[in-house]
């Protein structure tokens, strides 16, 4: 329900603000506070507009976590004899209390909220770590002297110390109305005519950046210096000087900052050189308006310029490239005007520079459809058909004005407010100062006060607005316009608003009036901006009554019903014996081949013919691998197939195909063409599905994971459970004839052997024999002696017939050393047949020799670290039957179904909730569909939205200086290629960079990236004494070489079972199910920890995100039980306090030991974590280095747990981990999924770990709890 | 968009059960031939379909016609090859449906003013992939043909052929996509029959003039205003006279792509 919601605005002639949601179909007002609007504009999020009293309103809106601007001070001493560390530095050292690099005086008393619309969050506090390691109470860190590497514990030689002091403030005016100051103190003397917010994608700017420029009644240009999405309102005006005899009416700046302004005279003037540097441009140029008409209207897109003139044509530049507008005139100026169908008179372009425009005559709202990048004039004009909420307060309903007169009392005291404010300022005299916002101390209110004022106005809104009358007598006399964060009216909520935008219920109303009528009503428009509203030209939303979106309301028509009744009926009442019936077309397998190229394990590859048969009623398939020649390289049966994944690399189209019984080695074949390959790949996918019994939805068991090709696989336990139960027991039949014996052969035993298993092996004894043996045998384990070997250190049984001795001997091997021997009489003789059973009880292993009892061994070691069963000797073996108390699965039978859509990262639960993170941080809930994208025809229709998904590509520019040139590209015999990505070991041109296959295409050209780790100078070059050495942004003497980044991004199209749950951008994200209820907890691209409200089987996407402080920055979370673990940027880990069902965000974070160790193989050191993944008892902590380790009982009592253990048998490294109960699931460094053998209450980090499948993997999640 | 997948698989899975019988005068041997027995696809043609039956009486007619043409009638009328089976017994017996569906074979005279000559199945795809063709003329200006490939057409033929829903579908979908800005069809592919076998063909807009789905009874409304109480039967189903005509040819067109209803 969320997927793309993004919101069209509208004024109608009645000056009420209206919006309509892209993913919903009615319009909602806004709450009416008693002000007209004439103008807006919008970017996402970020609404600006001219009252009717003439002044600039900001409204922020549809964030999902609040904005939060971290203060810093660093707070100096130095050491003084006598007197010990002191504030009183030496004169040439820094500020007492100093930015990081001390160059900025940063006094706690004087950094204040930069306006009303600002709160502080709690006090100022210490930061008490330093890289992860705790520090003493009171922070310190010292060094010898000021600029140098200060550490934690205090040295002899120690001359200075210094602590941070935080302190977070948050823009607390969010979802309401917040006036921005006027330009002088009598806000009449020059009111506003036009405002105009854009700028959010000027090239190379940093995140975050906005410009708004606005437009004064005397036909001043200001532009609103400092806007950005951490801080909304901005500081203060700039005057932008115009040309003379230029009278400004309108102006309109696009996203890439670029501003075209409208004169009166019906002519149009740009400014150019507007950069990311200068973003107030440079100068003025005028354009030529179309054939001598007058401009009425116009605005600014990415790539398009769309104007209307006084005789209500429509016209569009040609020829305007925003990528380059800044630095070229002509790109921004664009080369002719083209004019289009229809007359209107007002147009606004959004994003994607779709264009909206209201009609000449019938006052109606118009979309452009068919605008893409290739045909960017579109193709028709489609009228805007919403439902209207009908106004209580809008003069066509009658409104009475009754008893209460609660708003107009919130007002007043808003009146009240702005008089003090007034004689505020007026201590500020000059008017420049006044712009800029008011700080804090000049207010009369203290931010707590203002707070409980804006309570309790809250409070006092009649939401229903019925009592209020339509128009005032005198708005300006209320208009609280004087101080900048001066809130004209607010939700109920004004931290977390999703509610307050939710589609289709009362968006500005409460539940008293949701029986508001709706209706269809003509409403007449005056003004609409599209600069917040994405619209899915794929996907249109429900706004135009002549589309086929219908098609949902056919599904329940009466027509289609009976038709249908009427198919499914039409041979009943004949009674025919229809089996004597022959079948017209005979069911015949059908078979398809195409010519391709095996890539071998290599690199190198081979021509084949492909050729693939399958009869689905027989459900066999074959997939047959011929030579050039016709000679048969080899036949997989499809069955055997455990997954299908892509792994094109550009320009070759690629499927890897994973058949563990057949090649250790993956079969990677590449296509001809991507068209074959992806037909290739939906044949492939549909038909090993349909041999394994896997459609639909999985259950909810299920293991799910990320192929690096971002592939979303799943392994459902369930169809393998249901197929092989057979009264409670699942019983597996091991391939046993033709094994060599004599030398030793081993079987994996799946569920390891617990009480209720038994294993039964029959064969034939050689006529030659001395001894042999079973064993019940844990994994091999590597063990580091003088080499590394394996040894298997746990048997818990050792069955070993001796015949030379003439005895049973049975034993058990405990970490590595044999136990105490019982001995028995020999029960058989060479050359005999055999039968052996073993049974496994609560207490004993029950031995039986053909069929007959023939001794216990009590258990010495939990059954439950069986994980294979070995027999060695001179024998031949007949049979080897298991039968145990769950489903045996083993690597071989797990079939990886592939189910639509593109993601990074997947996180599930035990009820069946799976949220995703794509590769741009965008967040997904799976919808319980199946297919989409290319997998054509599979599945349903059902649950399959479109999704889009943003990688960045990245090369690197590299140059040596030499002394008669400068800095060149030509390097030295033994340097990097001079376009290289990162290690400068791989040669990556920009010409050369190409994208993956058909459904990814550029979304922009390559750009120097300003924001390179590590700094940059104004060409965004970082320098280093030579290569690979630490680069910095400053060029210095010693400098001889420099680099920079370029990068270039790219959308993926597609579509998949996923829908969008909220528009707030996540690093990483933990679910735990309790009951149908779901706890999601997440971390935010910026660091912060949030968690979910109200997620449930039935609603997975939930309500909204509440946001939790953190002290430091985070980038991985894990929740299980209500204990929640943190990971922050460091490597340090925290859990959070007291949360429990009724305080589900907990009191406060604490800080976990850190694990140390060093991994004995490869010899790193460095304990940080970077991610965790909780149980009720462990936590699963990945490190920096990749090793993996586990901290031990963990209970409500003791979330921190007790003790860190680490994996010391394994020379593993990982990058991701899953754990649930006693299944552990991971993936290695090379892309290996793994999972962890011999999990036990006793042995909670298990004996070993298992490959799973080897198709390059990037995630895990196994937390649906498998086979438990 | 054709994407009612409930009632594409009804309408795909639709099956007659034909008997089928020699014509006495054919047959030469002493013993009578069992009469052939089998379940037919509605929406196939009878050259695809009466291989089997074909082996079958061959033993039973004289040496010297085994290679002349089969052809088939009912009640003496001559059955047209190059309509879909179903819509052949929606006509000859949509008002008295009796099932199994008799069927006499011959293999002489061979009624030359009334059918068609089908020597093998090519003749068969030759006339479907025109009606195709056609159908798409009349939808989009047959731009969905002639870009798709030869493999495509193939794809589309075979799938009828060997009576594979998603084989067939994979391909035809795009045929039944509408274009431009989505409002349907250019002109809806359509064939009207009388009781009598007479074939009309209308040119036929989706949407009436105000822009809304033309539904089947605003059509008729149109074709035939003075008769009243029209009914139109295809796939042995009376369509509701509220059925919108995009929906219909989208869902409810044989594999020709064409709508082929009988009115009576």
């Amino acid at each position: 329900m969320m997927s793309s919601n993004s919101l069209l605005f509208s004024i109608n002639n009645e000056g009420k603000v209206y919006a309509l949601s892209t993913s919903g179909s009615c319009w909602r007002e806004f709450m009416y506070l008693g002000l007209e609007f004439k103008t807006l504009s919008a970017v996402p999020h970020y609404l600006w507009a001219v009252g009717g009293d003439r002044q600039i309103y900001l409204h922020v809106h549809g964030l999902e976590i609040p904005i939060r601007v971290k203060e810093e001070s660093y707070e100096n001493e130095r050491w003084l004899p006598l007197e010990g560390f002191s504030g009183r530095l030496l004169p040439t050292d820094r500020y007492h209390f100093s930015s990081q690099d001390g160059t900025k005086d940063r006094a706690i008393d004087r950094i204040r909220l930069p306006s009303m619309a600002w709160q502080w969050e709690g006090d100022w506090q210490l930061e008490l770590t330093l890289d992860g390691q705790p520090l003493d109470h009171d922070g310190w860190t010292y060094a010898v002297d000021f600029p140098a590497q200060f550490g934690p514990s205090k040295q002899w030689k120690s001359c200075v110390r210094r602590r941070k002091w935080i302190r977070y403030r948050k823009f607390s005016a969010m979802n309401s109305w917040c006036a921005i100051a006027p330009l002088h103190k009598d806000p009449t003397q020059e009111p506003f005519i036009d405002v105009s917010i854009g700028g959010n994608q000027i090239p190379y700017a940093s995140p975050g950046t906005l410009a708004v420029w606005a437009i004064t009644a005397h036909g001043r240009v200001m532009y609103r210096s400092g806007v950005s999405t951490t801080s909304p309102e901005g500081l203060k005006w700039i005057y932008i000087s115009i040309p003379p005899n230029c009278d400004i009416k309108q102006i309109s700046v696009g996203p890439t900052g670029l501003v075209w302004a409208l004169l009166w005279t019906g002519r149009a003037i740009i400014r150019k050189g507007i950069t990311k540097d200068c973003p107030t441009g440079e100068a003025w140029m005028e354009v030529k308006s179309p054939n001598d008409t007058k401009l009425v209207s116009l605005s600014v897109g990415f790539n398009a310029i769309w104007a209307v003139s006084s005789d209500t044509r429509v016209w569009f530049r040609k020829g305007i490239d925003g990528n380059t507008a800044g630095i070229s005139e002509g790109a921004a100026m664009g080369s002719g005007w083209l004019e289009i169908t229809g007359h209107m008179s007002y147009i606004s372009v959004g994003i994607n520079d779709q264009v909206f425009a209201i009609g000449d005559t019938d006052k109606s709202i118009y979309w452009r459809s068919g605008i893409t990048p290739a045909e960017q004039t579109g193709k028709r004009w489609r009228m805007v058909q919403a439902n209207m909420q009908l106004s209580r307060t809008s003069s066509s309903a009658s409104v009475v004005s009754s008893t209460s007169n609660a708003k107009h009392h919130s007002l007043n005291m808003l009146n009240e407010t702005t008089t003090e404010l007034k004689s505020n300022i007026n201590l500020h005299n000059s008017w420049e100062e006044s712009h800029s916002a008011p700080i804090e101390h000049t207010l009369p209110m203290k931010p707590k006060e203002a707070r409980q004022k804006r309570n309790e106005q809250v409070d006092n809104i009649d939401y229903t607005g019925k009592s209020y009358e339509t128009t005032l007598k005198n708005p300006r006399a209320w208009s609280p316009v004087r101080s900048v964060g001066s809130v004209v009216g607010m939700e109920a909520q004004p931290d977390s608003d999703s509610s307050v935008f939710d589609v289709d219920s009362g968006m500005f109303f409460d539940d008293e009036i949701s029986q508001t009528a709706w209706g269809t009503c003509e409403t007449t428009w005056a003004f609409v901006e599209a600069g917040a509203c994405s619209v899915d030209v794929m996907q249109v939303p429900h706004w135009f009554t002549d589309s086929h979106n219908a098609f949902n309301m056919d599904l329940t028509s009466k027509w289609r019903i009976q038709i249908l009744d009427y198919l499914k009926t039409r041979n009943n009442n004949v009674t025919l014996d229809l089996s004597t019936y022959g079948l017209a077309v005979e069911e015949k397998g059908w078979t398809r081949s195409c010519e391709s190229r095996l890539i071998n394990a290599n690199h190198s590859s081979e021509d084949c013919i492909l050729s693939l048969y399958w009869h689905d009623l027989e459900n066999i398939g074959t997939l047959s691998v011929f030579q050039p020649d016709g000679t048969i390289k080899f036949i997989l049966n499809l069955g055997e197939v455990t997954s299908v994944i892509t792994s094109s690399e550009p320009g070759s189209p690629r499927i890897t195909l994973s058949v563990p019984r057949q090649n250790k080695n993956p079969i990677k074949v590449q296509f001809i063409s991507e068209m074959e390959q992806e037909e290739w790949f939906n044949v492939l996918v549909d038909i090993t599905s349909q041999i394994n019994g896997v459609i639909g939805k999985p259950s909810v068991n299920s293991v799910w994971a990320i192929a690096s090709s971002g592939d979303i696989l799943n392994w459902d336990p369930m169809p393998a459970k249901l197929n092989t139960a057979n009264n409670g027991k699942y019983i597996k039949e091991f391939q046993v004839f033709g094994k060599d014996i004599v030398s030793g052969f081993t079987t994996p035993l799946h569920n390891y052997f617990p009480p209720g298993s038994t294993i039964k092996i029959t064969g034939c004894l050689n006529d030659e024999i001395n001894r042999f043996h079973i064993n019940l045998e844990g994994p091999e384990i590597k063990k580091q002696r003088h080499k590394i070997e394996t040894e298997v250190t746990e048997i818990p049984l050792h069955f070993n017939v001796r015949f030379e001795e003439k005895v049973v001997v049975c034993n058990s091997k405990i970490n590595g050393s044999w136990g105490v021997e019982e001995r028995h009489e020999l029960p058989m003789s060479p050359g005999q047949e055999f039968c052996i059973t073993i049974i496994c009880d609560i207490k004993a292993f029950k031995i039986l020799v053909n069929d007959k009892l023939y001794c216990f061994c009590e258990h010495r070691l939990s059954p439950k670290t069986i994980t294979s069963v070995a027999v060695k000797g001179p024998l031949k073996l007949y049979s080897m039957e298991y039968s145990t108390t769950n489903a045996i699965i083993g690597s071989e039978e797990m079939y990886w179904r592939i189910m639509g859509g593109y993601l990074r990262r997947v996180e599930s639960c035990q009820n069946g909730i799976v949220w995703g993170i794509s590769h741009d941080h965008r967040v997904w809930v799976y919808t319980g569909g199946w297919g989409g994208g290319i997998l054509k025809g599979i599945g349903s229709k059902e649950g399959i939205h479109s999704m889009t998904d943003t990688q960045t590509y990245c090369v690197y520019e590299n140059q040596r200086w030499n002394p008669l040139s400068g800095y060149t590209s030509t390097g030295l015999p033994t340097d990097r290629y001079m376009w290289s990505d990162i290690t400068g070991k791989h040669k990556r041109t920009r010409e050369h960079t190409k994208l993956l296959n058909r459904h990814w295409h550029w979304i922009s050209e390559w750009m120097i990236d300003y924001n390179t780790p590590g700094g940059v100078d104004a060409d965004g070059w970082q320098y280093a004494t030579d290569f690979p050495a630490p680069y910095h942004g400053k060029k210095i003497f010693t400098d001889c070489v420099r680099r920079r980044r370029w990068y270039r991004k790219a959308q993926i199209i597609t579509e998949g079972p996923w829908i969008r749950a909220g528009s707030t951008a996540l690093l990483d994200i933990s679910i735990w199910a309790n009951g149908d209820e779901a706890s999601v907890w997440a971390i935010t691209l910026a660091g912060d920890a949030i968690y979910r409200t109200g997620v449930t089987v039935a609603a997975p996407t939930g309500v909204h995100w509440e946001h939790v402080n953190n002290p430091q920055s985070l980038i991985a979370i894990s929740t299980c039980n209500n204990i929640v673990w943190v990971v922050g940027r460091k490597g340090e880990l925290y859990y959070r306090e007291d949360i429990t069902k009724d305080n589900p965000s907990g009191s406060n974070w604490k800080l976990i030991e850190t694990p140390k160790f060093s991994h004995p193989y490869n010899h790193k050191t460095g304990a940080g974590a970077k991610a965790v993944s909780l149980t009720k008892t462990t936590a699963w902590v990945l490190l920096l280095n990749g090793a993996i380790a586990v901290r031990t009982d963990i209970s409500r009592n003791q979330q921190d747990g007790k003790d860190w253990k680490h994996l010391t048998e394994c020379d593993l490294t990982f990058k991701h981990v899953s754990a649930e109960e006693n299944e552990v699931w991971a993936v290695t460094t090379e892309g290996v999924l793994q999972r962890r053998l011999g999990i036990t209450a006793d042995n909670v980090v298990g004996s070993a770990w298992q490959p799973i499948l080897s198709s390059s993997l990037v995630h895990v999640t196994a937390r649906g709890g498998c086979l438990q | 968009m054709a994407n009612d997948r409930e009632v594409l698989r009804e309408i795909w899975d639709g099956k007659l059960p034909i008997c089928f019988q020699l014509a006495q005068e054919e047959i030469m041997e002493i013993q009578q031939p069992d009469a052939f027995y089998v379940m037919v696809p509605r929406l196939s043609y009878f050259p695809l379909v009466t291989d089997k039956m074909k082996r079958h009486f061959l033993r039973y007619i004289s040496q010297e016609n085994s290679d002349s043409e089969m052809w088939l009638d009912y009640n003496g009328q001559p059955l047209k090859w190059h309509y879909p089976i179903g819509f052949l017994y929606d006509l000859l017996c949509g008002n008295d449906p009796q099932l199994p569906w008799h069927l006499t074979v011959h293999f002489t005279k061979f009624p030359e003013d009334v059918l068609l000559h089908c020597n093998n199945k090519d003749v068969v795809e030759a006339h479907f992939m025109s009606t195709v063709k056609e159908a798409d003329v009349l939808k989009h200006r047959g731009q969905v043909m002639s870009t798709m490939q030869k493999k495509d057409h193939n794809q589309l033929w075979l799938g009828l052929q060997n009576d594979k829903f998603d084989q067939f579908w994979a391909i035809n979908r795009r045929l039944m996509e509408s274009h431009g800005d989505n409002e349907g069809f250019k002109h809806i592919p359509i064939k009207l029959y009388s009781d009598d076998g007479t074939c009309s063909q209308r040119l036929v807009s989706p949407k009436n003039n105000d822009g809304s789905r033309k539904t089947l009874q605003q059509m008729v409304a149109e074709l035939y205003p003075d008769k009243h109480d029209v009914q139109l039967r295809t796939h042995g189903v009376i369509i509701p006279s509220d059925t919108p005509l995009q929906w219909l040819s989208e869902h409810m067109s044989y594999p020709d792509n064409f709508l082929h209803l009988c009115v009576f």
